[in-house]
């Protein structure tokens, strides 16, 4: 089962911006502050666009070795939000985790 | 007569297939660094008996196959991680595949969400000089560039859709294969008929049945055979002529139906539920009517029991309706004289005799006008704010439980599906 923990909670975020051949710029969320500790991002899994009715939101799917991070960028609040954290431990966590209703 | 005649085609091969591999699962890989080279399953629904819509490749060494059970791969791949689908991931995906793709011509056809066809004709003289493996490789390097670095595609290269498909499903995954008028009938040696796209096992049969056993057997039948003694239609003749690589698949077939089906998320569910999921249902089709531009006059409406038994009652009538309050009246009016509403397993709702809603003329009513100005409002609020901001108060709470789902075969829905709210 997918041990996504769901948070989805607004977050500062320090991001890397860089050039590319495109036009736009080609963004890197390097570090993120959450509940009282620094998360130092090493990888972007897959940058994608979504949207909540006609507000464009870019989702980021990130990693910093240990867990996996899906971070929305709100393009028209210019805000960051954590929405869920996903350990690397994927399947030893899931008994844990795994509750009545899942099943 | 003349198929008799027919010889393989020996045009240099134009027509490129494009077949991710794996799609969900490897854009899951992708997505999540953490989830690659560990085996994957990705499901429409995380319960025990949701289905695996995909596997990864490290999943499908293990034995686990699309379509088992939550339960059934876990037994065959205890470290098995299952990952609900993300459609806007895989929209992502599809955008910048068809993106590579109009870059090398405007004759494309997407298949699937995860495969799409180029056909190089016309484009080779002045654009695309050079050899179409070389354009393959391209592709995929393109494709790892783009999205990123876990992506892998197949390739197939061939004079017809058919065999192009055929090509990208030799050497999974990542592969690259030709097939040409003179490596067919090798290729074909070291193939099974069901390894054949469109034949499964009840054409199996029909072929085992006039005494074709292997694909080269099959290639060598003649046209009369296949369509008499074999298929017993024109189908004969087409898998004449797409076995010899002949262009038979490239026909656009118009929308006949749309609709919504949906497994019920509790099998002993009350009446008023299953109204719920209905209302949702109706919803859901007028909103793909309306974005498509149709209007219907028939509704037909499916469903079916744990017992294994089903009901379907459809109707036409003499007015068309596009609007979703019309829709549920009307499938409300079928639904009524459903024989028995105990351990609902799945609902299916579609509507048919489709027409351009441009045809429709301001109604003499002003009720009608009135709910049609309503509905128009209502799709610009919900396009505003996402789908079912504004929703009929009987399938409230619906959308939590009927969530959007990836569309098998047609892409026809997808921008409009994946707006959320």
């Amino acid at each position: 089962m997918d041990q996504a923990e769901l948070i989805n909670k607004e977050v500062s975020i320090v991001a890397y911006y860089f050039r590319n051949n495109s036009r736009r710029l080609r963004c890197f969320p390097k570090c993120m502050e959450y509940d009282g500790r620094r998360v130092r991002f090493t990888e972007t899994g897959l940058v994608h666009p979504t949207q909540k009715g006609k507000r464009m939101i870019h989702v980021f799917d990130m990693t910093d070795g240990n867990a996996d991070y899906r971070l929305e960028f709100d393009a028209q609040a210019l805000s960051w939000t954590l929405i869920a954290i996903t350990d690397n431990q994927y399947s030893s966590i899931a008994p844990k985790l795994r509750t009545a209703h899942q099943f | 007569m003349q198929n008799l005649e027919l010889p393989i085609n020996s045009e240099s091969p134009q027509i490129l297939h494009i077949d991710l591999n794996s799609c969900f699962a490897t854009v899951e890989q992708q997505a999540r660094p953490l989830l690659r080279g560990r085996p994957l399953g990705v499901t429409n629904r995380l319960t025990k008996n949701a289905c695996v819509v995909a596997a990864s490749y490290e999943a499908k060494d293990q034995g686990v196959k699309v379509g088992m059970t939550f339960s059934e791969a876990r037994l065959l791949c205890p470290d098995l991680i299952m990952v609900e689908t993300d459609p806007p991931k895989y929209h992502y995906v599809y955008k910048k595949l068809v993106r590579i793709m109009r870059s090398y011509s405007p004759n494309i056809t997407m298949k699937s969400i995860d495969e799409g066809i180029i056909d190089f004709h016309g484009t080779r003289e002045n654009v695309n000089r050079r050899p179409l493996s070389v354009i393959g490789h391209e592709i995929k390097q393109r494709l790892r560039a783009d999205v990123g670095c876990w992506m892998r595609c197949n390739v197939g290269i061939a004079p017809n859709r058919f065999l192009a498909k055929t090509a990208a499903g030799l050497h999974k995954p990542d592969g690259l294969d030709i097939i040409t008028y003179k490596n067919l009938r090798r290729t074909l040696e070291g193939m099974k008929l069901t390894d054949l796209t469109g034949i499964a096992d009840k054409n199996q049969a029909r072929l085992n049945a006039a005494g074709i056993y292997t694909p080269l057997q099959f290639l060598d039948s003649p046209a009369p055979v296949l369509s008499r003694k074999v298929f017993h239609s024109v189908c004969g003749d087409d898998w004449y002529r797409r076995l010899r690589g002949w262009e038979v698949d490239d026909a656009e077939h118009d929308t006949k139906t749309i609709g919504r089906q949906f497994v019920m998320d509790d099998y002993s569910a009350s009446e008023e539920k299953v109204r719920n999921r209905l209302a949702h249902l109706c919803e859901s089709t007028g909103l793909k009517l309306r974005h498509k531009g149709f209007c219907a006059r028939g509704i037909s409406l499916y469903i079916q029991y744990k017992s294994g038994d089903a009901w379907h009652s459809r109707k036409a009538f003499k007015s068309t309706f596009f609007t979703s309050p019309e829709i549920y009246r009307r499938a409300t009016l079928l639904f009524n004289q459903h024989p028995r509403l105990d351990n609902v397993v799945m609902l299916s709702v579609s509507c048919y005799l489709l027409q351009p809603a441009t045809t429709n003329q301001m109604s003499i009513l002003e009720e009608v006008n009135k709910e049609i100005r309503l509905t128009e409002a209502i799709d610009e609020l919900n396009e505003l704010y996402g789908n079912y901001t504004v929703t009929f108060a009987n399938s409230l709470g619906a959308n939590r439980e009927i969530k959007q789902k990836i569309p098998f075969g047609s892409t026809r829905y997808f921008e409009l599906l994946c707006n959320r709210a």
